[in-house]
């Protein structure tokens, strides 16, 4: 009998196929027809192909858009947002319209022409994540905006590009995405009944139960979620409590890019470089005197969400906002524990 | 600069980029070629490949389980969920669960393997269309289900596994998260203004045109204001009505015509454009919120782009092509 399961924080349900689940093997990611590779723009020595750098980590004082770099942020070259202009709100009819005032960015993890982010080392890693939480700062203090959305897209079926180097994306909103809102007023429903974070209580009963538990290491866990939308969809959470991704510590920093090298890289060893999705899902900006999000400190906890993309997303899902998982998270967790990397 | 739209439905915020409009023709889709060949459990004389039908349209003196149908349902031969047993919900600490209870059919809309919607006569579409009605009075009948949902996944980049063209039906044992929060937006827009939001926005777009691709007597088909994806269409019904299975019987006729003809328009500016076409409608069986505010619709979506991190992450879209532009090529496209 299939299994239909509700997500804790935001309440959508999931159908866990059971009887007619696959093997985790069975979901290797299979050779594709990819569009042929286009040169590449983010190679050190072509940093004149890019817009020039808003921010870069550089060797010995070498001057900006130009060689020596180890990472380097640049506006996309094709903005789904873009920077200037003031926000103008307004109404036709039924409608609600907007500019579109944001920012884009992308985030070029390294100055080789490597794929996956996992092939970079934990310290390069690391240094990406001080780069997300250097750049949410910076664009905090732009008022214009309420949260910025960090995310990778890698692989084709992934919505990634022609050009394979290993890169993460950034946009700031003027609004709260519904996505994000969802989940925050999920977690303070929780909260407002328990008085406790609802993730806080997911690690406890994940950490006892194991079987739904791929990683615990320095104070982080990397779990497959009970109502995982997908096969292999991973979450990565630190275990102590804390609603903002930026207050992260130098040595949490460390341990995540450890963290996530290690579960990224079993997902390529595992699924031979499955395409895949990550997300940061963190508090948005708490600027004082907006006062809305009151108990956000205590009833939100910042994580990574990781959506391998092996299966396609078809009209049920579209249609209902209900998920069917072909594989049991159980099952996932423990292929994933056994890849030895 | 481009433009954020707010769905004033579901409150869900759209890019659309007019800077530079995507052309059609530098779009990267997966085209759906019917290749034919192996044996196909939805053709003439593979009857029993399936498991046995629940209803069908048949030829006078052809026994169920034969060939001489136009229209056959069929269980789905690996459902998402099952039609035997009690409904179980139960906690797991923070967890909550419940066994898989539903029914999932597959409705065969024609006995053609490589005949999609276009290429089918107006009678052929209506046929398949009143089973839809049919299969979805029949299973309200069962008071275990609180919606029916009803949809096509049109090629494999639209997630269908056999090519031979089908609609599948899933009853469901509560109503999901998409319906409910659309229901939920029509409720407060009717809470404040006493007026159904979907005949509202029939009204301002019967007036501003210019995202209209066809209408005829009782239905119009247009590119939404909000789109979510490259010419996404939905066609609505003109007389306002919540559940889409109670359609008057000259509603029928007409929704085939426009049916048909929309997806054939898409078909010209896209050739072999896998889509997923979804009924939107009110929850049934106790459920049945909805009857004045709500209002029932199809919603197409050509398989065009790749959803991608931002859309997962945000639930924000962005469309790169707006709908004004999108219903021009439509308009213009000939059939």
């Amino acid at each position: 009998m299939p299994e239909l399961r509700k997500d804790p924080v935001i309440g959508r349900w999931v159908i866990i196929a059971t009887e007619r689940a696959k093997r985790p093997d069975q979901f290797s990611s299979a050779a594709q027809n990819l569009p042929p590779e286009k040169p590449c723009p983010f190679c050190e020595g072509r940093e004149q192909e890019t817009p020039p750098e808003i921010y870069a980590i550089r060797k010995n004082n070498t001057p900006p858009n130009g060689p020596g770099w180890e990472l380097r942020v640049v506006p996309s070259i094709s903005p789904f947002l873009r920077i200037e202009g003031e926000l103008e709100r307004k109404g036709r009819g039924v409608y609600d319209i907007m500019n579109g005032i944001g920012a884009h960015e992308i985030i070029i993890e390294t100055n080789q022409h490597i794929g996956n982010i996992s092939d970079l080392s934990e310290e390069q890693i690391a240094q990406v994540i001080n780069c997300y939480i250097d750049r949410t700062r910076d664009l905090e203090r732009d008022l214009r905006f309420k949260y910025v959305l960090i995310f990778k897209n890698h692989g084709w079926s992934a919505g990634g590009s022609g050009i394979r180097h290993s890169r993460s994306q950034l946009i700031a909103t003027p609004v709260n995405p519904k996505r994000v809102k969802e989940e925050l007023v999920g977690a303070r429903n929780y909260y407002d009944y328990h008085e406790r974070c609802v993730f806080c209580d997911l690690i406890r009963q994940e950490l006892e139960l194991k079987d739904r538990l791929i990683l615990d290491l320095d104070g982080l866990v990397a779990v497959t979620p009970f109502a995982a939308r997908f096969p292999f969809e991973i979450w990565i959470l630190p275990k102590k409590h804390s609603c903002d991704f930026t207050s992260m510590d130098t040595e949490t920093r460390i341990n995540l890019g450890r963290i996530m090298k290690k579960v990224l890289s079993k997902l390529k060893k595992g699924l031979n470089d499955p395409p895949y999705n990550y997300v940061l899902h963190t508090a948005p900006f708490r600027r004082p005197k907006v006062g809305y999000w009151k108990s956000i400190d205590y009833d939100y906890h910042w994580h990574i969400e990781i959506i391998p993309r092996l299966t396609r997303v078809a009209g049920f899902e579209w249609g209902t906002g209900f998920y069917i998982c072909p594989l049991p998270p159980e099952n996932a967790a423990k292929f994933l524990r056994e890849i030895e990397v | 600069m481009s433009e954020l739209r707010r769905d004033p439905v579901n409150g869900r915020w759209v890019i659309v980029d007019s800077d530079y409009p995507t052309k059609p023709e530098s779009f990267e889709y997966e085209p759906n070629i019917i290749r034919g060949g192996g044996t196909c459990p939805f053709c003439y004389g593979n009857e029993l490949l399936t498991p046995p039908e629940i209803e069908a349209i048949r030829n006078p003196g052809t026994g169920p389980n034969t060939s001489g149908w136009q229209v056959r349902v069929v269980p789905n031969k690996f459902p998402a969920l099952q039609i035997e047993g009690e409904l179980d919900k139960r906690g797991l600490g923070i967890y909550d669960m419940s066994n898989g209870i539903g029914a999932h059919e597959v409705l065969i809309e024609s006995p053609y393997h490589n005949k999609d919607i276009p290429d089918l006569l107006n009678s052929e579409v209506e046929a398949f269309l009143s089973m839809y009605c049919r299969r979805t009075i029949d299973l309200i009948k069962d008071k275990r289900f609180k919606y029916i949902m009803i949809f096509k996944n049109y090629g494999a980049a639209a997630g269908a596994s056999l090519e031979h063209p089908h609609t599948q039906i899933v009853a469901l044992p509560m109503v999901p998260k998409n319906p409910m929060e659309e229901i939920k937006g029509a409720q407060s827009y009717f809470e404040y203004r006493d007026r159904c939001i979907f005949c509202d926005i029939i009204r301002q777009e019967m007036q501003e045109k210019e995202r209209i691709i066809l209408e005829n007597k009782h239905f119009l088909s247009l590119c939404p204001f909000v789109s979510r994806f490259p010419f996404e269409i939905w066609i609505m019904p003109k007389k306002h009505n919540s559940l889409f299975f109670n359609m008057r019987s000259e509603e029928l006729p007409a929704l085939a015509q426009i049916l048909k003809d929309t997806i054939h328009k898409l078909k010209v500016v896209f050739a072999d454009v896998p889509y997923n076409f979804i009924i939107h409608t009110s929850p049934v069986n106790g459920s049945e919120r909805g009857l004045e505010y709500y209002h029932w619709h199809i919603e197409i979506m050509p398989k065009l782009t790749r959803t991608a991190g931002f859309e997962w992450g945000s639930g924000f879209y962005v469309d790169s092509v707006s709908p004004e532009k999108a219903a021009q090529y439509l308009i213009e496209a000939k059939v």
